[in-house]
């Protein structure tokens, strides 16, 4: 919208089909497990990153096979393990020593990697439906098709994981989950179009008032709010860096921002002109991006007012204004595409192509990659139903707002 | 970008309203638009048609009420071009629901209008609003 094209160098990762193994059709997927019937793709490809040197190969089987989350330079997979024979969702631990993830059942596996190898330390069983998403901050919480919640950690004294569930809170499938940064409240969004904030205090792991001076009296599982904007399905939970604002998603093309929901819950509502989102993520406490149905990803921004609008699509390579930003371009498009279609688009790029930009299908999934305790996120990867990973790094900050 | 806020505040919050209390309030509606009709502003006639539809309430009598004032004020337009001019996004959602009602009649004029509508309308709303007026399940018209 500014003239300025996107700033943004982007990195992709090509998934080749074989040796992936079968790829499932997505209504097969669907058949098998009976969760998200009207999807056509299954909720559930979350990739993560982490910074040591080791990669995991997270086996996917369905409509869009993930390959492993590559470490942010690098391109090519550092490790390889097969864990399952299909892996629906994953998360790491915060110190990257863990690995939580579900093998396209109702049980999460916990793995620890011991000096040389991953040695599988619990499975959580106590779902009776597929897991369809993982966070892990101090505890990791599970969401499941099953309408429940669990918060899974690590109990010092026993030696032993516990698995606490949180039932009859959800009226539908659960699509996602997302932890405070005070690690006791949990956002949730679920199918049945609401986005619900629940406590999870559990004591011994947490400690009260430490962060936040609000959390007083909650009680593990105490629902503390319940969002009804969405007629339709909920997406995408996020918090914002510092907890005060909470964003998801609603299948019917609109994006809702909430501030202070703990205290004094204020909404906005936000429609889209195009295709609805399926994950979001906060740059900032004033930047969002969404990810979803139309292929490319949007910038969404706050001004001083904390009045949220649409700022432009990131991934904007239609703009040819001069020559040398079109060989810049068909450099980049070189870049993004390999070897194969830099000679298609040598020196014009196609301005009639009408969305998709780096990826060709349904983004499903964004996450930060961050350096160190960075508020501001500068580099992110999404995945999608085109199976590519692609890697954005804004040169700055002020460049995506622009 | 519509925002649907607005459209929702501009939607009649019928919920615990009784149904005599709406059929009435939509026949105020009808003569109010026939008036504008007669001084030829078809676009205020429409916007007072599409204004406080009984969105919440399951009943079809009352939406069928409304349906025909809004079909009454959507035929009488013959200028889809000008019209977008003064009509304000808060309406394009609502309106995007009631093109789809029309198009589910049959009616071969009804249709004809409606698809020439429904092509600007996409113009300017974009997909998002064919999203949510689909999608809806609450808010029918």
């Amino acid at each position: 919208m500014k003239g300025v094209a996107a700033k943004l160098w982007a990195a992709v990762v090509g998934v080749p089909n074989g040796p992936v193994g079968p790829v499932r059709s997505a209504d097969e997927w669907c058949t098998s497990s009976g969760v998200f019937p009207a999807f056509a793709s299954p909720p559930s490809s979350n990739h993560f990153h982490h910074s040591t040197t080791t990669t995991l190969h997270l086996r996917h089987r369905r409509a869009a096979p993930l390959p492993s989350p590559p470490p942010p330079p690098a391109m090519a997979a550092a490790a390889i393990h097969q864990f399952a024979e299909c892996i629906t969702c994953h998360a790491w631990s915060p110190d990257h020593s863990m690995i939580a993830f579900c093998p396209n059942n109702n049980e999460v596996h916990i793995y620890k990697f011991f000096t040389d190898k991953w040695e599988k330390l619990h499975v959580l069983s106590k779902h009776d439906q597929i897991v369809s998403g993982i966070d892990w901050k101090n505890k990791f919480a599970v969401g499941s098709g099953a309408k429940s919640v669990c918060i899974c950690y690590y109990e010092q004294d026993n030696n032993w994981w516990i698995s606490k569930v949180v039932r009859k809170k959800h009226e539908s499938s659960v699509t996602s989950v997302a932890w405070h940064p005070n690690n006791i409240l949990l956002a949730t969004t679920s199918t049945d179009g609401k986005c619900r904030v629940l406590s999870t205090f559990i004591k011994g792991v947490d400690t009260r008032g430490s962060q936040a001076s609000t959390s007083t009296d909650w009680k593990f599982g105490e629902q503390i709010a319940q969002l009804d904007l969405s007629s339709m399905w909920a997406f995408g939970v996020r918090w914002s860096p510092s907890g005060k604002t909470l964003a998801y998603a609603g299948h019917n093309s609109m994006i809702y921002f909430i501030d202070d929901v703990e205290t004094s819950p204020a909404a906005q509502n936000l429609a889209l002109r195009d295709l609805p989102l399926r994950d979001i993520l906060f740059l900032s406490e004033r930047t969002v991006i969404g990810v979803g149905f139309d292929c490319n990803p949007m910038i969404f921004s706050a001004d001083e007012t904390g009045l949220w609008s649409f700022v432009r699509y990131l991934d904007e390579r239609k703009v040819t204004t001069s020559t040398s930003r079109a060989s810049q371009l068909s450099e980049a498009l070189g870049k993004l595409y390999g070897q194969s279609k830099q000679v298609a688009s040598s020196d014009t790029v196609e301005p009639s192509k009408p969305r998709g930009g780096v990826h060709e299908n349904c983004i499903t999934c964004i996450v930060p990659l961050r350096k160190g305790n960075d508020s501001i996120v500068k580099r992110f990867s999404t995945s999608g139903l085109d199976g590519k990973i692609v890697v954005w790094d804004s040169e700055n900050h002020i460049d995506i707002k622009k | 970008m519509a925002s649907s806020a607005a459209a929702a505040a501009a939607a009649y919050l019928d919920a615990d309203e009784n149904l005599e209390a709406i059929i009435s309030r939509i026949e105020q509606k009808s003569r109010k638009i026939e008036t504008l009709l007669k001084q030829s502003k078809p676009v205020e006639a429409l916007k007072t048609a599409l204004e406080g539809t009984p969105l919440k309430t399951r009943d079809e009598r009352c939406k069928s009420a409304n349906w025909i004032v809004v079909h009454r004020a959507m035929m009488a337009i013959r200028d889809v071009d000008g019209m977008f001019n003064s009509l304000d996004p808060e309406y394009y959602d609502i309106l995007m629901k009631y093109l789809y009602r029309g198009l589910s009649t049959g009616d071969r004029p009804t249709c004809d209008q409606c698809l020439k509508i429904h092509e600007k309308l996409t113009e300017k709303a974009g997909l998002g609003c064919i999203l949510r007026s689909l999608a809806d399940t609450v808010n029918t018209v």
